[in-house]
């Protein structure tokens, strides 16, 4: 793509997010999930291939919708409580509109249905995007008017995710469908904890970024689309396939690495809120996800594809190593022993 | 509620509807769109007007050049839609289906 036109999104996308996450006004925060959603089209759509084009069609199609949706949330509530700021959401049918605005535009069930599709048409680079920083204005939202918002009904859409997106995660041999399943879990995870703790929440989507921009550089390092390229990536890169092992293993919730310390975080905080039906709900029901994620790590380093000895086997050329990459992959492995810094500082 | 209030309410969530229940173009879909916006317009015009917030005048405005920016954004991929896939019925975008 035209670099003009690269650096015109990435700063819109960057712009967007500014004025999203530090708001105060209902209409600036609206201002910014518009610039974002704008900015992020031509980047799905930009290779023109009909799977590209349906992906930017679904994904604009459900974003204006819950742009909309949020714009009226707040005109209802400030209609009835006079004013438009964003964390004085009283009023109990604006907040029930604005949590369903906002399940759209994450990828919360029952609203899900958009997202794997949208990442399966889009660029490796542009699903990172998509799953990492196009969730970070939403969710801000929603920490912002957290003390106003139904718990039953966050517990009820993050239960159903995390069972959702580990269901249906389960059957995908492709890497960017895997992806978004694993994101509509850890969505899940996220919204159980957003009205007891919001800094565990905004914590939880941290290391969730950490983690998955560490597998989606890592598979865009070997251009791994489905299951089947990923097993024949470890004559090119044997590193970062013992990495990105050790970084899905990490995103499935395994101790000792840093996505066990989100997992014991909410579990600990909803046993104390006493929540313990629904932590043992959400723990169960994320033991599906661990079993794709144990799939991806198995067919990408512990097994060899299934050709004869004598195969000509690719050479290993050095490729010089990414640093983000590797900085990614070695916080998304190594941070559990920082874990009271890390709930300290969020 | 006054009846005001009721005219623009439900002209969204009839929208709403419009573009939750669409059927075989995607121009309709973009059309429900739009009309959610509008129906937005007459909701911030009127809080500026009945309230007699003079400096909230500006706000409509505003929203109406994002809405304006998306709708392009809209008709653009409509093109776009229209050229890989030949037309815009919306059964035909089934491609990514998992």
């Amino acid at each position: 793509m035209n670099p003009y036109a690269t650096s015109i999104m990435t700063f819109s996308l960057i712009l967007g997010t500014t004025i999203t996450i530090s708001s105060n006004h209902w209409v600036l925060a609206w201002t910014g999930l518009e610039i974002n959603t704008l900015a992020i089209i031509p980047l799905i759509a930009k290779s023109h291939h009909p799977r590209a084009v349906e992906a930017a069609t679904k994904y604009f199609l459900t974003q204006a919708a819950a742009s909309a949706l949020v714009l009226f949330s707040s005109m209802t509530n400030a209609w009835v409580t006079g004013q438009w700021d964003i964390t004085q959401m009283n009023h109990p049918t604006s907040c029930l509109l604005l949590t369903a605005a906002i399940a759209i535009k994450l990828g919360l069930v029952p609203f899900h249905f958009w997202f794997p599709e949208v990442l399966q048409g889009s660029p490796l680079m542009t699903a990172l995007l998509l799953s990492t920083l196009m969730k970070f204005p939403p969710l801000t939202l929603l920490l912002l008017t957290s003390k106003s918002l139904d718990p039953a009904l966050l517990t009820a859409m993050a239960l159903a995710s995390t069972a959702l997106g580990g269901w249906m995660g389960l059957n995908q041999t492709q890497t960017r469908k895997i992806l978004a399943f694993s994101s509509i879990s850890h969505l899940g995870w996220i919204a159980i904890i957003l009205v007891y703790s919001p800094k565990l929440a905004l914590l939880t989507f941290y290391l969730y970024t950490i983690m998955t921009s560490a597998v989606f550089l890592a598979l865009n390092k070997i251009k791994a689309l489905n299951l089947s390229m990923i097993m024949t990536s470890w004559t090119k890169t044997p590193v970062l396939n013992a990495t990105l092992m050790l970084v899905l293993l990490s995103l499935a919730g395994l101790p000792p690495l840093t996505g066990f310390m989100p997992k014991w975080l909410i579990i600990q905080e909803l046993t104390k809120q006493e929540m313990t039906p629904a932590a043992m709900a959400i723990a169960m029901l994320s033991l599906l996800s661990l079993f794709f994620y144990l799939r991806l790590a198995y067919h990408s380093t512990i097994t060899l594809p299934p050709n004869s000895s004598n195969h000509m086997k690719q050479w290993y050329t050095s490729k010089t190593p990414s640093t983000p990459t590797a900085v990614l992959a070695s916080l998304s492995i190594l941070l559990l022993p920082l874990s009271p810094m890390m709930h300290a500082i969020v | 509620m006054s009846p005001l209030h009721l005219s623009f309410y439900s002209a969204f969530i009839f929208s709403g509807l419009g573009l939750a229940f669409h059927r075989t173009h995607l121009v309709s879909a973009l059309l429900c769109l739009e009309s959610m916006m509008l129906s937005m317009f007459v909701g911030l015009s009127m809080w500026s007007i009945e309230n007699q917030v003079s400096s909230f005048t500006m706000v409509p405005i505003l929203m109406l050049t994002f809405s304006a920016c998306e709708a392009g954004t809209g008709l653009a991929i409509l093109v776009a839609s229209t050229r890989t896939h030949g037309s815009d019925h919306l059964h035909n975008l089934n491609l990514l289906q998992c």
